[in-house]
């Protein structure tokens, strides 16, 4: 309360003319306006209060001993005389001293200023709304800006989650994110809220189409609004605000509220994609730097160039349909002075049959070098294979050694396709197939069989990825081609048979994805 | 994050600077509202609101810091705003908040220019 009641014996028209000329003196002038009203009713306090329907508040008083009356109801039981006035109250101390005025011009001057402080509080309160919506936009367009600036879904679910919770006026929020059939909590302002929440449960499902909230979802929230995350209507989480706040207390959201938290989903469901787009490539780089090194270990384990041994020529060659292939292949000198080549062929791709390969290569390295060749060697290898190997897995094999001074072979089988023994003067033996593959059985026996390499013979052991290379007509490349390819090129330098088995076979799939992993290993007798 | 408000007061010869901590919405409006009045009563005439532990305000919020505003001005106190989050100075510049209590970017330098 401001100034003291005082009353002039005549009302001091130039000094309230000058009041009313300041912009700023609108309150100096109600208070001049109520002493004057005080002393000519015999007041010693007086207060004007706008009527706002269910609260009034004081616009201008004089004097003391009023009380500080915000609601309609307490001014209705305050102690102090009234005078209701069109918008608003007269309220003055003490009670009697409001006696009747008859021609008194006060009142409708203060009617006129209570209009002016209603009209001049709506201006305010539709500048505040106009403002308010100003910062919504601004909000989504922030946010959207973050989304486009960040991959990473913490700050960002939860610079979600606070927008949505202020711009609603909510008093608590949070933001679940589905994860293998469950929305998990992200983020969540105030209070308690569930951890996990089964994503089939259909309270859940009825209260995000706009039913009923379920009990535990946020638990002591009285009003409860929920929209799910919807990226191309696939659902990925969940927003939920709770208790609407106003200056009353906490109620209900409205209408439009549930749009307005619709778009900050739509928000958040873009955030959430790009977190799960960019998780998905950095694994997806992860695998590639990893399969990049299998690779590179795969190429050590393959030999680096042909083996030398005076009075023959030898050749390998491997292209692994993907980065790491099941195909392997090797030569190498035994410690009995001979020599030997293998291809082997892990069933199935990639990393699993590459690191099979790994095993393979290391084990047969180690037990030639403590083993005599032949079939003992091979059951001791099955016995390796299937230990360490998981169920369904197995290789084929073909495994020959060859004496440098006789030129006998001797080869094992594991159920690898056959070897072509192209002979010089034109007949083909064949290497043939049989025997179990390693890893399929236990105790499987082999047999190993024998032969001789006369001069400019050409022995030829491949993987199935050669013969059984399809054409855009689904026709495998086959035997009868690559033992035809043979012929053609049976002086040719080894690696010029290679580069036609590898130009042919590519002719044949005219461009078509390799199927398969390629191996391919040459051996040839000198001439006389 | 918790939606209740901590306010704390620091009073330093004539200026008191009013901390927050938490949510400032219709509860935290209040709180803020009657620690700055219980100031004004004992005589302070500048205020300054670090809000350095607040990162939501609603709408309900703005409307009492708008009052504390127009309190001051009636009094012909002064009142400033510093540590704000951008989201928070962002806010107070498009609701008018600014045009009428200075925004700082940190404490010391609010405090030397409301003291000036």
């Amino acid at each position: 309360m401001a100034g003291t009641a005082s009353a002039g014996p005549a009302q001091p028209w130039g000094e309230l003319l000058a009041l009313a000329h300041d912009e700023t003196g609108e309150r100096a002038l109600l208070e001049r306006l109520l002493e004057l009203w005080c002393g000519a009713h015999g007041a010693a306090s007086a207060a004007l209060y706008l009527d706002r329907g269910e609260s009034v508040e004081p616009v201008a008083a004089v004097g003391r001993g009023l009380l500080e009356v915000m609601s309609a109801e307490a001014l209705r039981e305050a102690q102090p005389g009234r005078l209701r006035l069109p918008g608003g109250w007269l309220v003055f101390s003490p009670p009697g001293s409001g006696g009747a005025g008859g021609g008194d011009p006060l009142p409708l001057l203060f009617a006129s200023a209570l209009k002016s402080a209603r009209l001049r509080h709506e201006l305010k309160e539709q500048q505040f709304q106009v403002n308010y919506r100003i910062v919504e936009l601004e909000a989504l367009y922030d946010v959207g800006l973050a989304v486009a600036a960040t991959l990473d879904l913490d700050p960002l679910s939860e610079e979600v989650l606070l927008r949505a919770v202020s711009l609603l006026d909510a008093r608590r929020g949070a933001l679940y994110i589905l994860e293998d059939g469950r929305y998990r909590l992200d983020s969540t302002l105030g209070g308690e809220a569930g951890h996990w929440l089964a994503a089939d449960d259909p309270a859940l499902a009825a209260f995000l189409a706009g039913g009923e909230a379920p009990a535990d979802l946020l638990p002591g929230v009285r009003h409860l609004l929920g929209v799910p995350i919807l990226f191309e209507q696939n659902p990925r989480g969940m927003l939920v605000v709770g208790d609407k706040e106003s200056r009353r207390g906490v109620g209900p959201f409205l209408p439009g509220d549930r749009r307005t938290l619709g778009l900050f989903a739509n928000q958040a469901a873009i955030a959430l994609e790009n977190a799960r787009l960019h998780l998905r490539a950095l694994e997806q780089e992860r695998l590639e730097r990893e399969m990049h090194v299998a690779a590179e270990i795969q190429r050590r384990i393959l030999p680096k160039g042909p083996l030398e041994v005076p009075g023959f020529q030898l050749a390998g060659w491997n292209r692994p349909a993907r980065q790491v292939g099941g195909d392997y292949y090797d030569m190498f000198h035994t410690p009995a002075g001979r020599f030997g080549l293998v291809v082997g062929d892990v069933s199935g791709k990639g990393i699993p049959a590459a690191l099979m390969v790994s095993t393979l290569h290391s084990a047969l390295r180690l037990m030639l070098d403590h083993t005599e060749f032949g079939p003992a060697l091979l059951e001791r290898l099955n016995r390796h294979i299937l230990e360490s190997s998981t169920p369904n897995k197995f290789i084929t094999m073909l495994l020959a050694e060859v004496n440098p001074r006789t030129a006998s072979l001797r080869y094992l089988n594991a159920g690898h396709n056959s070897g072509f023994l192209l002979r010089s003067r034109g007949e083909l033996d064949e290497l043939p197939s049989g025997g179990v593959p390693l890893g399929l059985l236990p105790g499987s026996r082999y047999l190993m069989r024998e032969s001789v390499l006369e001069p400019a013979d050409l022995l030829c052991l491949y993987s199935d990825g050669i013969t059984e290379a399809e054409s855009p007509k689904d026709e495998e490349f086959g035997n009868d081609r690559l033992i035809d390819l043979l012929r053609r090129h049976r002086e040719a330098p080894l690696n010029d048979v290679l580069e036609a088995i590898r130009r042919e076979v590519g002719q044949h799939t005219q461009g078509l994805p390799q199927g398969d992993d390629q191996t391919v290993v040459l051996l040839r007798r000198d001439p006389e | 994050m918790t939606e209740s408000l901590n306010v704390t007061v620091d009073r330093r010869d004539g200026l008191a600077v009013i901390y927050t901590e938490g949510y400032i919405n219709n509860q935290g409006g209040e709180e803020i509202a009657r620690v700055a009045y219980k100031l004004i009563d004992e005589g302070f005439k500048v205020l300054l609101l670090n809000l350095g532990g607040t990162k939501i305000v609603n709408s309900i919020g703005i409307s009492i810091l708008i009052e504390i505003i127009e309190k001051m001005i009636e009094i012909s106190g002064r009142l400033g705003f510093c540590c704000l989050t951008p989201t928070i100075e962002k806010t107070f510049h498009i609701m008018g908040l600014a045009q009428y209590a200075p925004i700082f970017s940190d404490e010391a330098s609010a405090v030397a220019q409301l003291r000036a």
